[in-house]
């Protein structure tokens, strides 16, 4: 190959300046001077034409942009394309004549041994190589590449529509994947929830006023807690207001409002934000004839009328103790306020609060 | 993920002690207020429980897991104990114990911990992959495809290739990075965030080098999942070769592993 | 507790999870390929089989379904989820303001509260922009519905989208309870009725599945409503055998608006 007597080629286009232009291969370093002065002579302008050279230069970087470029295609071992690059530097070297162009050919011999040297220890490993070329060829074909044209150029021909989903097919098999678990109901939140069969409330279409005071506006949970407790308190509302509706003759225990019987914190974090219901005048709660608390909504017109001298704010205290008292002796079997998504923890699987209609 | 800490806090078990353990872990704080209770505190915690409580404790936990393993995306222990154990977190190695044993024995599935630094879990299938007929009726996706070009790819070069290898290969087989690919939109996406995130690839940068350039290998869940006999044997298949003959691969596919061999199915922890 | 699962159990269970949904010949099919792949002798009695898998599901609140399906009036199999909880409510399948686009005042509603069980496109389209979670784009909203269709729970014909059997197994108890104003069971078959047939007679507008009418019409001359006897002026399908490959007999004579008073005079909930 060329390269061997490369180093004295190198040497010779380095030290070109005057005019040695005996070319490459050993060829001419024994002639007579004579003939090499005179060709040097003839030869002076061939040497700078600029436009000749401009040319060699870009197709010396054209040459090693395309080694960068198809590095895992040269180490391929089915191919020759690591020659071919090597040959085409080589008509080109025949009519290197200047250093600046001599030094881009050596850039190129750089890098055209590493390659080698990756490409001959491929050779030299233990069984097969690895082509990743050879490996897209085959898959393509297994894919059921429809090859139109017959020049081999990478781009040509059409795949399948299911080819991918034919390697996934076939490759399943070398996957332990556990199939995946799917579902639509209990994704969301259903609301309003059912009224308890126990307290015998109707259920009826809520009315219009219902419909038209529950809150709608709650966005994006990423304000502050105290926000969140705004809307949790909105929220309670809404369910206080909807089980009125369905039954505004029937009083609503207190207990049985607040109180979840599968959660002691629910309980304590509904009696809080209910709290605030009161405060702002939005709920009363009084005492019915077994001067058990109940707790009812204030409708709109009244908050004005009711005004807000008589409001009084009073804490509770429950322990987990009172509070299984009470789930016994008001036979309290389920929550009457259903928790919050935003209940479920701080927020990162479910951070969107829900919508009550 | 947020951050935010809930207000209160369930009243009971938040146990302290040796906390020192989890210190290191920066960026999982929200483990710190977990700590592995010793036997004797999970049966006294037992003894306050009924059995059913335990059970749909341990029922939560396996939704809980299904619910994770939709995305494929690995499961840590303290968004376990966070989002779902919460109260019972002084019976959490019970609860687990019990979640373990009912993948296997309903749904043939198998809880692995594939990082026992931060306990991180996968489900992973316990039958074999389905053939002749059975195949036919199993769903697969096209980006098994990928994923196998890819691991493929990595496995046979030794374990560890150039990001640019695959984007090569890749172009090859007509998914070019820079375009949306019908079946897989924006590959780079697929292949840098989501099998990374699901464990199937790590994608490192390679250090010292200007520009910046990355590589490949397999994940934990590949290790744990993917079996290296099957995808030689589809190798061969494909450039109609005996698998044998890639020696050093054939070797490693069929010894059995020890080095990075995760921890069997979750026992006790 | 119940039987312990054997290999068959489990592949059966997970093919089910990978499928979420499949007929009754393909069940039957199914674990006949589960039975030889485990090497098990083969067994045909599906339901029982199914029965030992459902013990040991029930902790979990899951559950393999059968039920018929509205379109084609053939037997399926879903596995269904059962429990509504915080746990559950974590799953990421679709963004919140996509389940809202799903459900309320949005294509369920849509679907439950029309007479003929299903939605057009434009309508849900134009729902779309009041979404409260998040505004969705038309391209968005259209993505949606594409992915609720190929997830099946939607189910798409010429633009119009009705609940897919899918969707109704496992929604039943959820539509039984959140539309009980609206929605009605089938005077034959008593299960939840979406797409039907509607007796015209306005003081009896009974609703009849399609397959339902098939069958319970099948070879009379002179159908008529089972519960007011008049004129049935819908056009009679025929049959759809399980293993019988036409589907196209079970054409759908859609109910005419008109004298729908029980349902559009109530006052629609949510």
């Amino acid at each position: 190959m060329r390269r061997a007597s490369r180093g004295v080629g190198d040497d010779q286009g380095t030290a070109r300046q005057n005019g040695v232009s005996a070319g490459r291969g050993g060829r001419g370093m024994e002639g007579d001077d004579d003939e090499v002065l005179c060709t040097a002579v003839d030869m002076q302008d061939d040497d700078n034409d600029p436009t000749r050279r401009r040319e060699i230069r870009s197709k010396y970087r054209d040459l090693i942009n395309s080694v960068q470029q198809n590095r895992e295609d040269m180490l391929s071992p089915t191919n020759n394309k690591l020659t071919d690059v090597l040959e085409e530097a080589n008509k080109l070297f025949a009519e290197v004549r200047q250093a600046r162009e001599a030094a881009l050919d050596a850039q190129l011999l750089v890098l055209a041994t590493d390659l080698g040297k990756e490409k001959a220890s491929q050779l030299h490993a233990e069984g097969s190589s690895f082509d990743p070329s050879a490996f897209a060829e085959n898959l393509l074909s297994f894919m059921g590449l429809n090859r139109l044209e017959d020049e081999g150029e990478m781009s040509g021909g059409y795949l399948p529509q299911d080819a991918w989903q034919k390697v996934g097919n076939r490759a399943q098999c070398c996957f332990r994947t556990a199939p995946t678990f799917h579902y639509m109901l209990g994704s969301f939140l259903a609301e309003p929830p059912p009224p308890r069969q126990r307290i015998a409330r109707q259920r009826n279409a809520p009315s219009k006023e219902a419909k038209r005071i529950m809150p709608t506006q709650l966005k994006k949970m990423e304000e502050s807690h105290q926000e969140a407790t705004e809307k949790e308190v909105e929220r309670i509302l809404g369910y206080l207001r909807s089980y009125f509706a369905d039954d505004p003759n029937s009083p609503i225990s207190y207990y049985e409002f607040v109180i979840d019987p599968f959660s002691f914190s629910r309980s304590v974090e509904n009696i809080f934000h209910t709290s605030f219901l009161v405060r702002d005048g939005l709920a009363r709660i009084y005492l019915d004839e077994h001067k058990l608390p109940c707790i009812a909504p204030i409708e709109e017109g009244e908050v004005e009328a009711g005004g807000g001298s008589t409001r009084q704010q009073c804490v509770i205290s429950i322990s987990p103790k009172t509070w299984k008292e009470i789930i016994e002796v008001f036979d309290i079997t389920e929550p009457l306020i259903q928790a919050s998504a935003t209940q479920v923890d701080a927020g990162t699987v479910d951070p969107e609060p829900q919508h009550t209609d | 993920m947020s951050q935010r800490k809930r207000p209160h806090n369930a009243p009971s078990s938040q146990s302290k002690g040796a906390r020192n353990s989890m210190v290191l872990l920066a960026d999982e704080d929200d483990d710190v207020s977990y700590t592995q209770p010793s036997t004797s505190q999970v049966q006294k915690g037992l003894d306050r429980l009924t059995p059913a409580q335990v059970d749909l404790k341990t029922a939560e936990v396996v939704q809980f897991i299904f619910v994770k393993d939709q995305k494929k995306i690995p499961i840590r222990r303290a968004d376990i104990v966070k989002h779902v154990v919460k109260e019972y977190r002084n019976i959490y190695p019970e609860i687990l114990k019990r979640t373990s044993r009912t993948f296997e024995t309903v749904f043939g599935l198998s809880l692995k911990e594939i990082d026992s630094k931060n306990h991180v879990y996968i489900l992973v299938n316990k039958l074999d992959p389905p053939d002749g007929e059975l195949l036919s009726m199993t769903p697969s996706n096209p980006k098994t495809g990928l994923l196998f070009v890819i691991l493929g790819i990595i496995f046979m070069k030794g374990g560890v290739v150039k990001e640019s290898m695959v984007w090569n290969t890749l172009k090859k087989l007509r998914v070019d990075p820079g375009e949306k690919h019908v079946d897989f939109g924006d590959v780079k996406k697929v292949v840098i965030e989501e099998f990374v995130k699901q464990r199937y690839l790590e994608h490192v940068r390679v250090p010292h080098t200007e520009p910046l350039e990355f590589e490949f290998r397999w994940g934990q869940r590949a290790d744990i999942e993917v079996s290296k006999v099957k995808l030689l044997e589809f190798m061969g298949q494909l450039h109609d070769q005996d698998p044998q003959s890639w020696s050093q691969q054939y070797r490693e596919a069929t010894t059995p592993q020890a080095s990075t061999a995760p921890s069997g199915p979750v026992s006790q922890r | 507790m119940a039987r312990p699962l054997g290999e068959v159990h489990k592949r059966f269970l997970q093919t089910m999870m990978a499928k979420g949904i499949i007929d009754g010949d393909k069940a039957k099919a199914l674990l006949r390929h589960c039975c030889e792949t485990h090497g098990a002798p083969i067994n045909d009695h599906l339901d029982e089989f199914i029965e030992v898998i459902n013990a040991q599901l029930q902790p979990m609140f899951m559950q393999i379904r059968k039920g018929m399906s509205e379109e084609d009036g053939l037997q399926y199999y879903a596995l269904v989820n059962m429990a509504e909880t915080d746990v559950t409510r974590m799953s990421s399948d679709y963004a919140d303001n996509e389940l809202e686009l799903f459900r309320k005042k949005k294509t369920m509603d849509l679907i439950v509260d029309s007479d003929t069980g299903t939605a057009s496109s434009t309508d849900i389209l134009n729902c779309a922009d009041s979404l409260q979670t998040k505004k969705l784009k038309k391209k968005e909203t259209e993505h949606v519905l594409n992915r609720l269709v190929q997830d099946e729970w939607l189910k798409e014909k010429q633009g119009e989208y009705s609940l897919s059997t899918r969707c109704i197994m496992e929604m039943e108890p959820y539509i039984r309870r959140f539309y009980q104003d609206q929605v009605k069971l089938c005077h034959i078959c008593h299960n939840v009725v979406l797409q039907c047939q509607m007796c015209e007679n306005p003081t009896c507008g009974i609703k009849i599945h399609v397959p339902c009418v098939a069958r319970y019409f099948k070879g009379r001359t002179d159908p008529r409503c089972p519960a007011c006897e008049d004129f049935w002026p819908h056009e009679i399908p025929e049959v759809n055998r399980p293993s019988s490959q036409s589907q196209s007999a079970a054409k759908e004579g859609r109910a005419p608006k008109s004298q729908s008073t029980a349902q559009t005079s109530k006052t629609r909930r949510s």
